[in-house]
């Protein structure tokens, strides 16, 4: 709580919008937003290190500038990404508070509310969908582009999740609270729905490709059976996973059955 | 061609750096299979033997995710300890990498995944002191040091992960020489399970995409693949 907000008055001189140089700066920093992440308080140190350089400007004295640090060293946890906008939002809540406009626990409940609903909204669409699309795709690529696969991994990957992330601080230093209904218009469900089918249909073409390539150069005469028998234990696999079965132990099972046909061929 | 000290340094930085960069710093990707092992076979001097190590890796762990506190295995560990195992079998052993040679590494290393969680466990203590440190600051009102303890939490990732991705390079460096010693018929089994848990590894990723139709979209890819390659075979043969 600031000093200004504890005697409910204004400071003496209203603090100017936070310049852009600065916000970038936040932004830097939240990058770095879970590099002390400890089960206690998990992201609350890395927020506070990112939001730091604003608060400083916004509390010119010590007591306000200690009371807006240890409000963000309080338990915080959400997607990495997604954070970007409740960090925007933060600085949005911070710089009204400095004006005497809001009291410091609008900033407090504007994280709570939110760091649950949009780590969800992150997990769904960066991990579970945006992450293993790209990925599929890149292995699926290896055979035409080999090691370049990885180069095009990182551009699509990285040209999605920086413009999301800093899309998502502007809206929420833009908006404050009223990002999340720009937020729902992105409809990022509906187009994780779609990444996956990607995920799911490159999957199923490197499956093919590995099998046929690496079983007819591996199997020698008896390359075509090995090459089939390739497809056959990926096709088996798909479904003994859905029964709960250890991929590991699929892995295991293939190589075994694999150096088994070697032994014996 | 045996190992030479600085590659396995080089090794260790990377895996090193990577492990900061797949959780504390950034999350672009450059942690995750199919990119870690690739760059981790260009520094070793092998860039096939990281790039289908890799490849293989990230189908295998391509659902895996970190959400809310729960800890998801270090799919990180497993390519760079992998990669730079197979990368300097293959050195130390005198020839390029092999199917054999990378069917041998991950059947070895595969099980880093979950060592990885392990070591990453272990080190939440120490990120918990550095934040009850930041706080006592804090409320002495020293801000600055205060939210600066945040980037101390790097320290130990960078350290531990490097020092276990060079334990592999190493050790893979050791196994090298070793493989002539191998039957021949073993190491023909080895170069066909490569391919093997390649497809294990493509199904278990279909199925950890999580669409709603994944046997089909997957279904279809694989059979225009078939087709194709099947058509290519006939064409050549004809």
């Amino acid at each position: 709580m600031s000093a200004g907000a504890d005697k409910g008055a204004a400071p003496p001189t209203p603090p100017a919008p936070l310049p852009r140089l600065l916000l970038f700066r936040v932004f830097l920093r939240s990058l770095f937003l879970q590099a002390s992440w400890n089960p206690q308080g998990m992201q609350n140190l890395g927020l506070a290190y990112a939001v730091y350089p604003a608060l400083r400007r916004l509390y010119p004295d010590p007591e306000g500038q200690a009371s807006a640090v240890r409000r963000h060293l309080a338990f915080f946890n959400t997607h990495p990404y997604v954070a970007a906008a409740i960090v925007g939002g933060v600085l949005f809540h911070e710089e009204r508070i400095a004006r005497g406009e809001e009291r410091p626990e609008a900033v407090v409940a504007f994280k709570a509310a939110l760091m649950g609903p949009l780590a969800a909204l992150g997990d769904g669409f960066f991990w579970l969908s945006l992450r293993p699309a790209v990925g599929a795709l890149a292995a699926a690529l290896v055979p035409v582009i080999f090691a370049w696969a990885a180069v095009v991994y990182l551009v699509l990957y990285n040209l999605v999740h920086l413009t999301l992330r800093a899309w998502l601080f502007a809206l929420g230093y833009r908006l404050g609270d009223r990002l999340v209904e720009r937020l729902a218009q992105a409809n990022l469900p509906g187009r994780g729905a779609r990444l996956r089918a990607v995920a799911a249909a490159s999957a199923g073409a490197s499956a093919a490709y590995l099998a046929m390539h690496f079983g007819s150069q591996q199997g020698g005469a008896w390359g075509p059976a090995l090459a089939a028998g390739c497809l056959g234990m990926g096709a088996v696999s798909y479904f003994l996973v859905g029964r709960k079965l250890s991929g590991y132990a699929l892995l295991y099972l293939s190589a075994g059955l694999a150096v088994l046909a070697g032994a014996l061929l | 061609m045996n190992l030479e000290w600085t590659q396995v340094l080089v090794a260790g930085i990377w895996g090193g750096l990577l492990a900061v960069e797949r959780r504390a710093f950034l999350q672009a990707m450059i942690s995750r299979p199919l990119v870690a092992a690739t760059v981790m076979g260009l520094l070793l001097g092998d860039v096939a033997s990281g790039l289908y190590v890799g490849m293989l890796l990230e189908l295998f762990h391509l659902g895996s995710a970190n959400l809310g506190a729960a800890l998801p295995e270090n799919e990180t560990l497993v390519s760079t300890g992998t990669a730079a195992a197979a990368a300097a079998m293959a050195r130390s052993a005198g020839a390029g990498g092999t199917p054999a040679i990378w069917a041998l590494a991950i059947l070895g290393l595969v099980g880093l995944g979950r060592l990885g969680r392990l070591v990453d466990r272990s080190l939440e203590p120490y990120s918990g002191r550095l934040a009850h440190k930041a706080l006592a600051e804090a409320e002495q009102g020293d801000l600055e040091r205060a939210v600066r303890q945040n980037l101390w939490g790097m320290w130990p990732v960078f350290l531990v992960f490097g020092a276990l991705t060079a334990a592999c390079a190493i050790a893979g460096g050791a196994v090298g020489p070793l493989l002539g010693k191998l039957p021949p018929s073993l190491m023909r089994g080895l170069a066909g399970a490569f391919p093997a848990m390649a497809s294990v590894a493509a199904a278990i990723a279909a199925r950890n995409s999580h669409a709603r139709r994944a046997p089909l979209f997957a279904g279809v890819t694989a059979a225009c693949v078939i087709a194709a390659g099947v058509a290519l075979e006939l064409r050549r043969t004809m």
